[in-house]
């Protein structure tokens, strides 16, 4: 069973005491096909009963492989919390051109970048949202890259956000747009580079590579 | 008498009527002024696309020639929407392609368009003028080759904000050089590649051109070659703005610059070098309005810049103006009617700039015509917020944005509630507020007591309970559209309150506190709302009824439950499939 680790813990609520460790995060999500409306017919949902219901504050449901994931949640710094979705409330080329700047991609201010303690990748606590195609399927997603730290849990994670089993997934190559606007296949550049170039994302099947 | 009138006076009358608003209080009056307004209206706004069907909108207004729709909720834009939501244009090109031939004008907001519409569009209305996507996705630019070939008689295109798929660089081709109609083009979206040429030959070709926003991948070096085709434009946004320095590539920008003697409006600044810009300092004085927010430049230079500019109305930058930047703005201009100051890297826990609440105290006591404002920055105070308040009752649209969640007035530790009360107690025309930094119920109270004209609100990591919720439903009497994220929010406010939902266009609540149940009751007892459930952990009848739902949108619609959803959204209805 997979074992589901919530990297991002939302803030709000706390006055009624949402407690995520009395969940049993392997009894919700198992299975979860997200582009169905029912789940898998063997899948029951196991929650505490009306009187004490714990909920689990919503995310886009991540994968992590045991072995990659050295921490549970990305540093804060002075209370600053870097893991809430959507917030500030800036658009997304804007936080693109944020990420940019703060590279030293443009302008000449000097930045701190901030580290995790755990990863060499760092999170750096910065968002990176990119749309994600997957061959055949009409409806894309988008995904924050920079809460992945390889290529190997990305893969992974995508092929289930559009519901295909592993063996079903190893039919699909990750490929990538860069920006110069050039299609690659995913892999060939370290994690961080790619991270910094990939415009979008797209799974196709092995015939066309 | 209304009878005694011929339908041709009351119809000529009635083209004097400028806004939607007053056409609809129009027709209210009887029913064959209903009757005789609905037949002439050509123009319609639609705030929801799922509040009215295209059908419902064509039976009613025959003769439209211009079409406004809005799809997806703001929050969208914050990426709290997600993938696949719904906010198809398609229905509404087909069923218009087939009963508004005459169709002229299409604009859309953060609504998924294919390019199957696009070419749906550039065939079926033969004197097709206007095309606006502002913050829409799903087409790429072989849609826009569609719209360039075919629409003879193009006047405008906009493409927003939206992202757009780059499939190759050549569509601009594809506008005929007959065309000559083009007014404006904006593609400032696009990129990374653009044929320079087509470009240029478009230009040159657009006699009439007096809006154009170039993308990003236009070089600075080929700015002069453009601008001498388009020496009449009113308003500019540059490419890339940043070359390697060499005079002559700064004289010859400054005399194109110098050679627009109508522009009054400049964007774009992406990737600025600052040596090149004195190359603008000649039209400064003109400009009414200047958008800096994704240019990276710093005083002294960008103080420099907007000292120039005596007579800027509007005004978009970052972060890095500074408090000081804004005292000189405050002395310098005084037309300033809208400022908006985004954070130049919000992300990092100690702030990079000093902007502070000092800033914009300066601003709107320097001033006089100051009326919308959006502002990150990391710390505010009460006793600021009472004084802007006081310097500034004209305040329209107040949008501020304390970057930390829950952050207190830094120097007394108290929650701001005594700040924004003072804004909506002293402001009485304001109609848009966004709030944010620590805030009890109290607030609330302050905005259902004083906020009459409100008309959006946006709520973020507030309140203490379901009052809060309550203070603003039951007191905010002009209330359309509140989004709410992250309160500790529930039933008792909503269910006490729901009728004020049927005046309204729509509610968001995302990690608030509503349960399912109350979901359910919502939409059973007031059927001319859609009461969405959008969860992407799985179906909501699964769990308990009194588990909160993770986001909720609420809308009143004439339309009925859609049909359009994923399959993470739930609309509780007792029609609906689901």
């Amino acid at each position: 069973m997979m074992e589901l680790q919530l990297g991002l813990a939302l803030c709000g609520n706390s006055t009624k005491g949402y407690n995520l460790d009395e969940f049993t995060i392997e009894s919700l999500c198992g299975n979860f096909n997200l582009n169905t409306k029912k789940p898998s017919s063997s899948e029951t949902l196991d929650f505490q009963d009306e009187n004490n219901v714990q909920v689990l504050q919503t995310l886009p449901l991540l994968v992590w492989d045991k072995a990659d994931d050295d921490h549970s949640e990305p540093q804060r710094k002075d209370g600053y919390e870097a893991g809430v979705v959507g917030w500030p409330p800036v658009n997304s080329l804007r936080k693109i051109l944020c990420h940019q700047s703060s590279r030293g991609g443009g302008g000449a201010v000097n930045y701190v970048m901030v580290e995790n303690g755990g990863g060499s990748s760092g999170r750096g606590s910065l968002y990176k949202y990119v749309k994600v195609k997957m061959e055949g399927v009409g409806i894309a997603r988008k995904i924050d890259l920079s809460l992945f730290q390889s290529y190997g849990t990305l893969t992974d994670t995508l092929i289930s956000m559009f519901g295909k089993s592993k063996e079903n997934g190893d039919a699909y190559k990750l490929t990538y747009q860069d920006k110069e606007g050039d299609w690659l296949l995913a892999g060939d550049v370290p994690w961080r580079t790619f991270v910094g170039s990939v415009q979008r994302l797209k799974l196709v099947t092995d015939e066309d590579y | 008498m209304a009878h005694s009138f011929p339908e041709q006076v009351l119809k000529h009358l009635f083209s004097f009527l400028a806004s939607d608003k007053e056409r609809n209080s129009v027709s209210l009056v009887c029913k064959s002024w209903y009757e005789i307004e609905r037949r002439c209206r050509k123009s319609v706004f639609i705030g929801n696309c799922y509040s009215v069907s295209p059908e419902i909108m064509i039976k009613r207004f025959p003769e439209v020639r211009s079409v406004t729709l809005k799809g997806k909720p703001h929050f969208a834009d914050f990426n709290l929407v997600p993938e696949g939501w719904g906010a198809y244009v398609e229905p509404w090109i087909i069923a218009m392609s087939r009963s508004y031939p005459l169709l002229e004008e299409i604009r859309l907001k953060r609504m998924v368009v294919s390019d199957e519409s696009l070419e749906l569009i550039s065939t079926s209305f033969d004197n097709f003028k206007v095309l606006v996507l502002l913050s829409c996705e799903g087409f790429t630019t072989d849609g826009l080759a569609a719209i360039a070939a075919n629409c003879r008689n193009l006047r405008e295109l906009d493409l927003g904000e939206s992202e757009v798929e780059d499939l190759s660089s050549d569509w601009l081709s594809h506008f005929p050089d007959s065309c000559t109609s083009l007014v404006s083009l904006n593609i400032s979206c696009l990129g990374p590649e653009i044929s320079f040429s087509d470009l240029e030959r478009l230009i040159a070709h657009s006699p009439n051109l007096k809006t154009l926003r170039l993308s990003q991948a236009v070089p600075l070096e080929k700015l002069p070659d453009l601008l001498c085709h388009a020496s009449q434009l009113v308003e500019f946004g540059t490419g890339a703005y940043s070359s390697e320095v060499r005079s002559d590539i700064f004289s010859n920008l400054e005399e194109a610059f110098s050679g627009c003697k109508r522009l009054e409006g400049l964007s774009g600044f992406w990737d600025v070098e600052a040596a090149y810009l004195p190359a603008i300092y000649p039209v400064c004085s003109r400009l009414t309005s200047l958008n800096l927010s994704y240019a990276t430049i710093q005083s002294p230079d960008l103080d420099k810049l907007i000292s120039q500019c005596h007579n800027l109305q509007r005004l978009w930058v970052l972060d890095y103006i500074e408090d000081t930047g804004l005292q000189a703005l405050a002395a310098s201009c005084k037309n300033l009617e809208e400022l908006r100051v985004f954070p130049s890297d919000p992300f990092l826990p100690e702030p990079n700039v000093i902007l502070t609440e000092q800033g914009l105290v300066a601003v709107s006591e320097g001033c006089p015509k100051l009326q919308t404002v959006l502002y990150f920055c990391r710390q505010m105070t009460n006793a600021a917020l009472v004084t802007i308040a006081r310097n500034r009752p004209n305040m329209i649209r107040f949008r501020l944005c304390v970057i930390e969640p829950r952050a207190p007035d830094y120097l007394t530790l108290e929650p701001l509630d005594a700040g924004f009360g003072a804004i909506v107690e002293q402001c009485k025309e304001l109609r848009r507020l966004s709030l944010s930094g620590l805030l009890t119920d109290r607030v609330f109270e302050y905005i259902g007591t004083h906020a009459k004209k409100l008309e959006m609100l946006s709520i973020a990591f507030a309140g203490d309970s379901d009052m809060g919720l309550h203070h603003v439903l039951s007191g905010c009497e002009s209330l359309r559209k509140l989004e709410i994220r992250d309160c500790p929010f529930g039933d008792e406010a909503l269910l006490a309150n729901a009728a004020k939902l049927e005046t309204m266009r729509s509610l968001w609540m995302s990690s608030c506190s509503v349960s399912f149940g109350a979901c359910k009751l919502l939409a059973q007892k007031l059927p001319k709302l859609n009461v969405e459930v959008i969860d992407e952990m799985g179906p909501p009848d699964m769990r308990p009824e009194s588990s909160p739902v993770d986001k909720l949108y609420i809308y009143r619609t004439v339309a009925g439950p859609r049909f359009d959803m994923p399959g993470f959204v739930w609309t509780l209805n007792e029609d609906a499939k689901h």
